[in-house]
């Protein structure tokens, strides 16, 4: 071969090679922003997306939103249809229904039905499909010093919780018996666990969420029947006489509870299993390696205990580009796939893996899930929320209407309870 | 010349008069943030603020306790830190400086520390009080100390305003006046009142005006130290046009409370302008 062929050849390999090069550019890489709020265990189930996302080549962009502007903002991008915000949404039971028309449809991600029963249902889009898959179970539960309280002498109901709480007052062993978030959207921490275990709801028949059933018995609000106006004494008593609870308890949100519980304050506390991890935080609390899990205690009309136990979920926009939702469910079918992160994520915060398949390991090695399994999944169940368009404004008015009770006389309490049965109808008869 | 307003009179239409337009065609329509249907719905909007027994038994009250009691008591204060500082003393820059401080901090971050510093639990003005001895006030969960610790917010954001622009006031006062008022030997006292006051009185005026519609809209404060509650006890109108929109996120509703509160602030401000007008003329 000649100098000159040579030359010939490279110029014409180059030419090639460049031609190839332009014809079939880099690859560009994905890049996915994920909404949510800074909750720990959204902060960890983050981790698996960004340690899964790492190795699928996709950009993270994380954008962290406030809780109380998370709603109307999320609310106002998918509904306005905005494309160029947030790829992947985090998403509440209390407002799947609302947003469900506006996602995409999650049944074809990977393990994305691997959920508890019932779980997903209220995601389900008008065509039954979910537009949510699992980050975890939120469940409430009860808290407690295991330094000060033996297991056998756990309260079984309310009079034991307030029994045992003044107890350790008067020994001061602790300043408060119980603290929970009581302001408007932290009422489960107070008002709603112990409505559940009083055989009592919002609306009749109690715990019933199917629409059409509540509509035919005529979306009967139970606010002034005979288990709310206890449930209610009950918390009038624990601020006003048996004080066992803070009296400023009224404006907490879960934080100020949380707050309490950790700095040593308090024996009691209802949360989400989700902060079990910070409470045995020692950087974070007090009381760490002191905190054990119990049963709700029950109120004197209960008929057996009931959790709520709802999935707090990620959902993709319908309007986003086409190869960012497939980019986002692969990814989330890789988290939904990754065992060891769910139990990474248990661990770090008590959040129970999204994927209940992951479960079975975990019953095998972990007592502490088993407890908690105990605990949570073989009681009755009542979702934490009503599938209705003004659910939010029903909400308010029941939280309004409870503090207003508890800042008045206790004889006036069945009155205060009565004047708002009008409004929580008829919120949810304007569906 | 109309070329030189143009770049404000742009920014103006496009942050000022369309949002306001689009605020407006919201407040006549069915717009519910999560499906904005977006139907014609007339005044109904508007008739339901205004039978709203919280609007105007609590909100619209609240407001204008608030707005009173904090314009009236910032301008006591501010009037009293200006004379001071129009005196030379030693450190008197220093003094200037940390007076106006609370006016260089944000609203959310100044209503942030008072709500701790009154916390029930971790408070340092509740734990201080306790080692007092003095019996424990519930600061933020009882309706009248609540309001109370949001107008004493709002004076201490707001003295140091009128401080700093009647300061500015009482030094570009003409001299001959205090000279005379010395040389018939007035008292101090009675020359604040019949000399310094009725000077100042065009820009205590404008001052006043400015916040109280200012102080009409607060937000901030209410928001973060009591959230309008307990039990909405303590709502004002932005509170109350908040909890429309974004709470139960219906923007028509919302906005109809916005625009009623467009209407009264208009009724007020008109009445304020008459005053200042009025006065204007009698201190020519």
């Amino acid at each position: 071969m000649s100098i000159e062929t040579g030359i010939r050849r490279t110029l014409a390999l180059t030419g090639i090679l460049a031609c190839a090069a332009v014809a079939s550019p880099a690859r560009a890489e994905t890049t996915l922003n994920v909404c949510y709020i800074n909750h720990p265990v959204q902060v960890a189930n983050v981790a698996i997306l960004e340690k899964w996302a790492a190795k699928q080549g996709i950009k993270i962009n994380k954008t962290l939103t406030s809780y109380s502007v998370y709603l109307p903002k999320i609310t106002q991008m998918l509904s306005s249809g905005a494309t160029d915000q947030c790829d992947i949404v985090w998403n509440n039971d209390d407002w799947g229904q609302d947003l469900a028309q506006y996602l995409e449809p999650l049944d074809d991600v990977t393990n994305a039905r691997n959920a508890a029963e019932g779980q997903l249902e209220p995601f389900h889009n008008a065509d039954g499909k979910t537009t949510a898959v699992s980050i975890t179970t939120t469940a409430g539960i009860l808290f407690y010093r295991t330094d000060l309280i033996p297991e056998a002498d756990l309260p079984k109901t309310w009079a034991d919780l307030v029994k045992i709480s003044q107890k350790l007052q008067t020994e001061k062993k602790v300043k408060w018996g119980y603290v929970g978030g009581m302001s408007y959207t932290n009422t489960f921490f107070s008002f709603w666990w112990t409505l559940w275990n009083n055989n009592c709801d919002i609306y009749g028949p109690a715990y019933e969420r199917d629409n059409k059933k509540l509509a035919a018995s005529g979306w009967k609000p139970m606010i002034d029947s005979t288990c709310q106006i206890q449930t209610a004494e009950f918390w009038w008593d624990a601020l006003n006489k048996d004080k066992i609870s803070p009296p400023g308890m009224t404006t907490y949100s879960r934080d100020e509870a949380n707050a309490i519980f950790q700095a040593g304050d308090s024996a009691f506390t209802v949360a989400d299993t989700t902060f079990l991890g910070t409470f045995n935080n020692p950087e974070k609390s007090t009381v760490a390696g002191k905190v054990g899990i119990a049963r709700f205690p029950e109120g004197p009309m209960s008929t057996g205990g009931r959790t709520w136990i709802d999935i707090w979920g990620w959902s993709i926009p319908k309007t986003i580009p086409d190869d960012r939702k497939v980019a986002a469910k692969k990814l989330l079918g890789a988290m939904l796939s990754d065992a060891d992160g769910q139990i990474e994520q248990w661990n770090q915060t008590g959040g129970p893996p999204p994927n209940t398949e992951v479960w079975a390991t975990l019953e095998k090695n972990d007592a502490g899930w088993r407890k908690l399994y105990d605990i949570l999944f073989k009681s009755a169940h009542v979702h934490d929320a009503y599938y209705f368009r003004n659910w939010s404004t029903v909400h308010k008015i029941y939280s309004d209407t409870m503090i207003r009770a508890m800042k008045g006389s206790r004889a006036d309490i069945p009155q205060v309870l009565k004047a708002s049965v009008d409004a929580i109808q008829a919120g949810a008869a304007t569906k | 010349m109309l070329l030189l307003i143009a770049p404000a009179a742009v920014v103006l239409v496009c942050f000022q008069i369309i949002p306001i337009l689009v605020g407006m065609n919201a407040s006549f329509r069915d717009w519910s943030l999560v499906n904005p249907l977006k139907t014609w719905v007339g005044l109904s909007q508007y008739v339901a603020v205004f039978t709203d027994p919280v609007f105007l038994k609590i909100v619209l009250p609240n407001t204008f306790i608030l707005m009173v009691s904090s314009v009236s008591v910032s301008l006591v204060l501010g009037l009293g830190l200006a004379s001071l500082l129009n005196k030379s003393f030693f450190g008197r820059p220093l003094v200037r400086t940390v007076i106006l401080l609370p006016l260089t901090i944000a609203p959310v971050i100044t209503a942030t520390m008072i709500r701790w510093s009154f916390n029930d639990q971790f408070g340092v003005i509740t734990t201080f009080l306790a080692y007092l001895g003095l019996p424990e006030v519930a600061w933020l969960s009882d309706r009248w100390p609540s309001f109370t610790l949001v107008i004493l917010t709002d004076i201490w954001i707001w003295a140091p305003w009128f401080t700093i622009i009647l300061l500015a006031a009482l030094q570009g006062l003409p001299p001959e006046q205090f000279e005379a008022a010395k040389i018939d030997a007035a008292t101090p006292w009675r020359t604040f009142i019949h000399v310094t006051l009725p000077m100042l009185r065009p820009v205590i005026t404008v001052c006043v005006l400015i916040r109280s519609i200012d102080a009409f809209r607060t937000f901030d404060q209410v928001y973060i130290l009591t959230g309008g509650g307990p039990a909405r006890s303590t709502e004002v109108f932005s509170v109350y046009v908040y909890v429309q929109a974004f709470v139960n996120l219906d923007f028509g509703r919302g906005a109809a409370a916005a625009g009623a509160g467009a209407i009264i602030m208009l009724l007020v401000g008109v009445g304020l302008y008459r005053l200042v007008n009025r006065t204007m003329v009698r201190s020519r």
